[in-house]
């Protein structure tokens, strides 16, 4: 877990070839806190990646006109294991399947809104390498994995299994922000956006679930991204 | 045309070929003909002549005179050889001068030259000789001219030869005029073709008359033209709708961020830069669902088809817009006792009743209902979205699955138009049928492998 004194040593590298892109991306990722390299070309990227270190990688599919996934692939195979986000123009499933199984983390379609990217980035920057924990717990929220129970403080949540589905998801995130588009990729698995409330009707009805009347509020909406669920006081 | 464009031209190639081909096979039998009359008429003078000296020899000098005398007077045209000789050699009787020297006379036939006794020309001609040796030493000669037969294969020579060269000249003349006909309607396909490929798609290939295989493939074109021409004027229906729809909200993100920057105040200018941004999103999701919808038709996506359970699709779909329709205070309910199997890509499937579902919960007012039905209809299996909202009015039902149609009834909700698009999409991708029928009141959908 990252504190927030240690932000700007984090690095991140954008191999991106539109140079307005680039400087975007680069902006955005300062203004979050982090330091942002740019490389305008697989070559380059790939050089950087070996001396820097970086954290994260933000890579284009397409470099020049040319694909980046090999490139994505020798990183991978000598052995850096930082995250990669791939930004991508192709939409196509099988571009995404591809992508991804080439060694990327993540896989953002352009164009994007510079909160999502954002949410992306912390979310694969902070992904947590331990998936054995069989319980969960933020704050007064405790969730059995194995039973799939979920309680708050002393009462025990009814949920059904979606919603606990839903509700380990941002329990996983908590403190971060997780995106519409997130939970519907990962929570639901699907890559369609059908419209935009029909997210937030379910985090609304697992919220009326999680609070009672004079609890504090769990999850807070986060204006114009998504959710987040807070640990508490 | 050129004379060596026409002779170049496969019609014409394959005239020539006829025409030798004809020749040919004329020749060969002009070529029987010929040897059969030369030879028969020939083999039957010789029999004859060796049955008539094989029975002179035996005959009484006295009776073989008269019957030689006999002989000529019957033969006006003067073509039959007789004489008798005796056995120093000496012509007794008849009209050949002298046994001719090459003559072997042994009562078979043989063709000699032969000289006249009496007539006044000097010339030799062919003539089949039989001579034969008598008790008494000597010898009878019978023998007729070839003049006749000679004549005989000169006439059916020439008969061939009057027969054969216009049969020749006949094929290549047809062969030129075939060519010829061929190679013009080729030349006006050719032309046609290539005002067709400068851009003057309302051209057809010439395909009238009686249908032969020019104008049969001509035809097949001139339908891949149509075809075309249809497929034209839908992308560029679909363009006009898409700018249409993608102008409406640019300009009205222009005017917000016009007004944001003569704005006095900041907090001002943050709201109308907030606004274009909503407006911006719009004209993104309109281009995406319309990339995506590209993406489905170019049928890529079959080779990812698997066995998928529609009553599973259908219960995915139930579960993800429950909560919203019971915001909505809408009655929702799913029927999918038992599984459906069928082939398909089971996101694409979810997307295409997740849609349907969308499109009912959206124009269904508060307190209605909507329901899936997965179930066997008749022997196959059907997924149905009901609703008892507003319906679709009976004109504009063939309107719905265009690309962009908004019902007027409906134009105020937000939407892409793209929905009933995209299910179109999908439900041709799988090859199922997509129906709308009415509830009275509301819409039932129907998707079902077909």
């Amino acid at each position: 877990m990252l504190a927030n004194g240690s932000l700007d040593q984090v690095l991140i590298l954008v191999v991106e070839d539109e140079p307005d892109m680039a400087r975007e991306i680069a902006a955005q990722l300062t203004s979050l806190g982090y330091r942002a390299r740019i490389a305008e070309t697989g070559a380059a990227g790939l050089e950087a990646a070996r001396r820097d270190r970086a954290a994260l990688l933000i890579v284009d599919r397409m470099l020049n006109g040319i694909d980046s996934l090999p490139m994505i692939e020798t990183l991978r195979n000598e052995g850096i294991r930082s995250p990669v986000l791939v930004v991508s123009a192709l939409a196509s499933v099988d571009d995404r399947i591809r992508g991804l199984k080439a060694g990327g983390d993540d896989y953002l379609i352009k164009p994007f809104a510079m909160d999502e990217l954002a949410a992306r980035v912390e979310a694969l920057l902070r992904r947590s390498s331990d998936t054995s924990a069989t319980t969960l717990q933020v704050g007064p929220l405790k969730l059995d994995l194995i039973a799939r129970s979920a309680s708050r403080g002393e009462r025990t949540l009814d949920l059904l299994p979606a919603e606990f589905k839903l509700l380990e998801y941002l329990v996983r995130h908590s403190g971060q922000t997780v995106t519409r588009a997130m939970l519907l990729e990962d929570v639901w698995h699907y890559r369609f956006m059908p419209r935009t409330n029909l997210v937030d009707v379910h985090i609304g009805k697992l919220r009326r679930k999680l609070d009672l009347p004079g609890d504090p509020p769990l999850i807070r909406s986060v204006r114009r991204s998504g959710f987040i669920l807070h640990a508490g006081e | 045309m050129r004379a060596s464009e026409l002779f170049g031209t496969a019609t014409f190639r394959l005239a020539v070929f006829f025409a030798l081909a004809v020749s040919v096979s004329t020749a060969v039998v002009f070529l029987f003909i010929y040897w059969q009359v030369a030879t028969f008429d020939v083999k039957r003078l010789d029999a004859i002549l060796v049955g008539e000296v094989a029975r002179a020899v035996t005959q009484p000098e006295d009776r073989l005179k008269r019957e030689l005398e006999l002989r000529f007077t019957s033969d006006l045209r003067r073509l039959d050889y007789a004489a008798l000789f005796d056995n120093t050699g000496k012509l007794q009787y008849g009209n050949v001068a002298a046994i001719p020297k090459d003559l072997r006379i042994d009562g078979a036939a043989h063709i000699v030259e032969a000289r006249s006794l009496q007539s006044t020309d000097t010339g030799t001609e062919p003539a089949v000789f039989v001579a034969g040796r008598r008790q008494d030493g000597g010898t009878v000669l019978l023998g007729r001219s070839l003049y006749e037969v000679n004549a005989l294969r000169r006439v059916v020579f020439e008969a061939l030869m009057i027969g054969v060269v216009p049969a020749v000249l006949l094929a290549l003349a047809s062969g030129i005029i075939f060519s010829l006909r061929m190679t013009r309607r080729l030349k006006i396909i050719h032309e046609t073709t290539l005002r067709i490929m400068r851009g003057d798609l309302q051209e057809r290939l010439p395909a009238h008359g009686k249908m032969d295989d020019l104008n049969y493939v001509a035809s097949a074109v001139n339908l891949m033209l149509d075809e075309i021409v249809r497929l034209l004027q839908q992308i560029k229906s679909v363009g006009d709708n898409i700018a249409h729809d993608l102008r409406s909200p640019l300009a009205a993100m222009r005017t917000k961020l016009e007004r944001g920057l003569v704005a006095d105040s900041s907090k001002e200018l943050r709201a109308a830069a907030e606004c274009a941004l909503g407006d911006l999103d719009q004209a993104l999701a309109t281009v995406t669902a319309l990339l995506r919808i590209a993406e489905i038709e170019s049928g890529r996506r079959r080779s990812g088809f698997t066995g998928v359970d529609l009553a599973q699709v259908c219960a995915n779909v139930f579960e993800l817009y429950e909560p919203l329709a019971e915001t909505k205070r809408i009655a929702f309910t799913l029927d999918a006792p038992v599984p459906l199997p069928v082939f398909g890509d089971f996101e694409l499937l979810v997307e295409a009743i997740a849609n349907l579902v969308d499109n009912a919960i959206k124009f269904t007012p508060k307190g209605g209902a909507v329901a899936i039905v997965a179930k066997m209809i008749g022997d196959r299996p059907a997924v149905r979205v009901t609703d008892n909202g507003p319906g679709i009015p009976a004109g504009e039902r063939n309107h719905i699955f265009k690309r962009f149609y908004r019902s007027g009834k409906t134009r105020h909700v937000p939407g892409s138009g793209l929905g009933l698009s995209m299910v179109a999409t999908i439900a041709d991708l799988h090859g199922f049928d997509l129906r709308m029928e009415d509830n009275r009141p509301g819409a039932i959908f129907e998707i079902s492998p077909s």
